[in-house]
């Protein structure tokens, strides 16, 4: 089997039984990267940290992180003191507990991984995704990456076990925490029905390939172009929006398929 | 409330409903600034031009692409700002789908809608919108242009309310065929493992209530502040132990039965908060 690259080692636990697991990357950053440029002589735009006091270049060793108390004072910390608040550099995860895959809103997962079978872990691997599946359950638990902890939750995705990194509930804005005016009255059940069925006209089933990005095209092509020593062509303008009564909009929308 | 990021309309079919954006985020990291430790300054960052070592102002600047066979294309800023997508205000469902197939490993960067006018027509729109997506467990998947960048996002009714969350492009997820996930038949699980790891788990398996887990990194990270505030000396914790595999996967899963139904609940957890961890730290005062 073809191995991708590994950004991490260790082992999930749940009771006394051990996984050892890989980490892999899920998700890529597909943008387009410039890097800042001198347009005159086309060098390669170097940043220095210079020292507000001196005014000379500053060593990166000699560079404290602070953090501002108020107005303008700063208690420093070393990079050091700042890993402290890691944690235990554990390899390490324990799922202390499992709750139902479904009841997670996805509000909650930040970023995702892959995890691997590691070393003479096929057996244990295979057993943690199969429980998962079968329970429809996601395990909870706490994962030290990067000089910093994460809640993590591992559930079965695709074949594999996935790992997401979470928010937690004080970083969210929650639906109870915003304010939707009422409307005078309720939509009608004319118009619950008529959108209904607008709804179930324009019904697909997901497929993410159908959607590209555009606008990353464009920039590739653009650099294609200059490459070539050619120009692209303005985009067109868009056209303004009106608002049509919201039943007739309906009826309308509805006409037109 | 939150300030709106963006206002616009979301459309569907030919029903505009002016909605505004507003983050579903909270920042609570502690940010930390650049000092230079010597004399408590903070550090600058300036530009240099990397040949002549001058620094460069901001309008000299352009931006540099290396092609794979490392020659540089140079493209201005006029160039990216000429196509740039077109500058709608429009939120345009393209489709719904059945939330249940959409997983979650798509989702981004989360948002609200909420109506951009207390109008009756907009406020009657909105809650025909998250009627009709309530009911049926379905999601709007559109596109909309934020800050001269396009997204593709999937809008959802979440109690009442418009919930717009951005999502990644399908070649941003990578595939999972290169993942080594133990598939050879002679991995599978046996009927009785199988069984006996589901019945820990279910042991194991409380309510998902997300306020019950505090972001320890962040307390500990403030404690450190405090600490240095005080003037005390910080050290790093020590590393922990590795277990390694059980040689005999049936057994660990029977004594881990056995311990749980064995001795009452008292493996059972109360939250994944590892109050053990920060008891470890090493303290000088």
């Amino acid at each position: 089997m073809g191995m991708v690259r590994s950004i991490w080692n260790g082992t999930i636990t749940f009771g006394l039984i051990a996984v050892p697991i890989k980490v892999h990357s899920a998700t890529e950053d597909t943008g387009v990267h410039f890097h800042q440029v001198h347009a005159k002589d086309g060098a390669q735009i170097k940043q220095k940290r210079i020292c507000g006091k001196e005014g000379k270049e500053v060593p990166y060793k000699e560079v404290a992180k602070g953090y501002e108390v108020k107005g303008g004072e700063f208690v420093l910390l070393s990079k050091e003191e700042i890993d402290a608040a890691a944690g235990e550099r554990s390899r390490l995860i324990e799922l202390e507990e499992f709750v139902s895959a479904l009841a997670i809103d996805p509000v909650f997962y930040a970023r995702t991984y892959y995890l691997g079978a590691g070393e003479k872990g096929a057996d244990a691997y295979r057993l943690l995704h199969d429980a998962l599946a079968k329970s429809e359950r996601a395990g909870i638990g706490r994962w030290v990456f990067h000089n910093r902890e994460y809640l993590v939750a591992i559930r079965p995705l695709g074949g594999v076990l996935a790992l997401h990194t979470m928010r937690f509930a004080d970083e969210l804005v929650g639906p109870d925490d915003v304010e939707v005016p009422s409307p005078s009255r309720k939509p009608t059940a004319a118009e619950i029905k008529m959108a209904g069925k607008l709804v179930d006209t324009l019904h697909a089933a997901f497929a993410p390939g159908d959607f590209s990005d555009a606008y990353r095209e464009r920039v590739r092509e653009l650099i294609r172009a200059k490459a070539r020593g050619e120009d692209l062509p303005a985009p067109e303008v868009a056209p303004a929006d009106d608002q049509p009564e919201l039943m007739a909009a309906l009826e309308a929308s509805l006409a037109g398929r | 409330m939150a300030r709106s990021l963006w206002t616009g309309s979301l459309s569907f079919g030919l029903v505009n409903v002016p909605v505004a954006l507003i983050s579903a985020i909270r920042d609570q990291d502690l940010h930390f600034t650049q000092i230079h430790e010597k004399d408590g300054a903070p550090i600058e960052v300036h530009r240099f031009c990397e040949k002549e070592d001058v620094e460069v102002p901001y309008e000299e600047i352009t931006h540099g692409y290396e092609c794979d066979d490392g020659t540089q294309v140079i493209v201005s800023d006029l160039e990216l700002e000429a196509i740039e997508p077109r500058r709608t205000r429009t939120i345009d469902i393209e489709q719904f789908v059945d939330l249940a197939d959409v997983d979650p490993i798509y989702f981004d960067h989360p948002y609200f809608l909420v109506p951009a006018s207390d109008d009756d027509g907009a406020t009657r729109a909105y809650r025909l919108l998250t009627e009709v997506m309530g009911q049926t467990d379905r999601a709007a998947l559109g596109r909309f242009v934020m800050r001269a960048k396009e997204y593709l996002a999937i809008v959802r009714a979440r109690d009442g309310v418009l919930a717009l969350t951005t999502m990644l492009f399908a070649d941003g997820v990578r595939p999972t065929k290169d993942v080594d996930a133990a598939t050879q038949k002679s991995h599978k699980p046996t009927t009785k493992q199988l069984n006996a790891a589901v019945a820990v788990i279910e042991e194991l398996t409380t309510d998902w209530e997300p306020e019950r887990y505090q972001d320890e990194y962040r307390k500990r990270l403030r404690a450190v502040v405090n600490r240095k505030r005080k003037g005390e000396t910080i050290k790093s914790p020590t590393a922990a132990e590795t277990p390694s595999p059980a040689p005999d996967l049936m057994d660990a899963l029977e004594r881990t039965l056995a311990e749980m139904t064995g001795v009452g609940t008292s493996t059972k957890p109360t939250g994944v908060t590892k109050s053990k961890t920060s008891a470890k730290h090493k303290q000088e005062a």
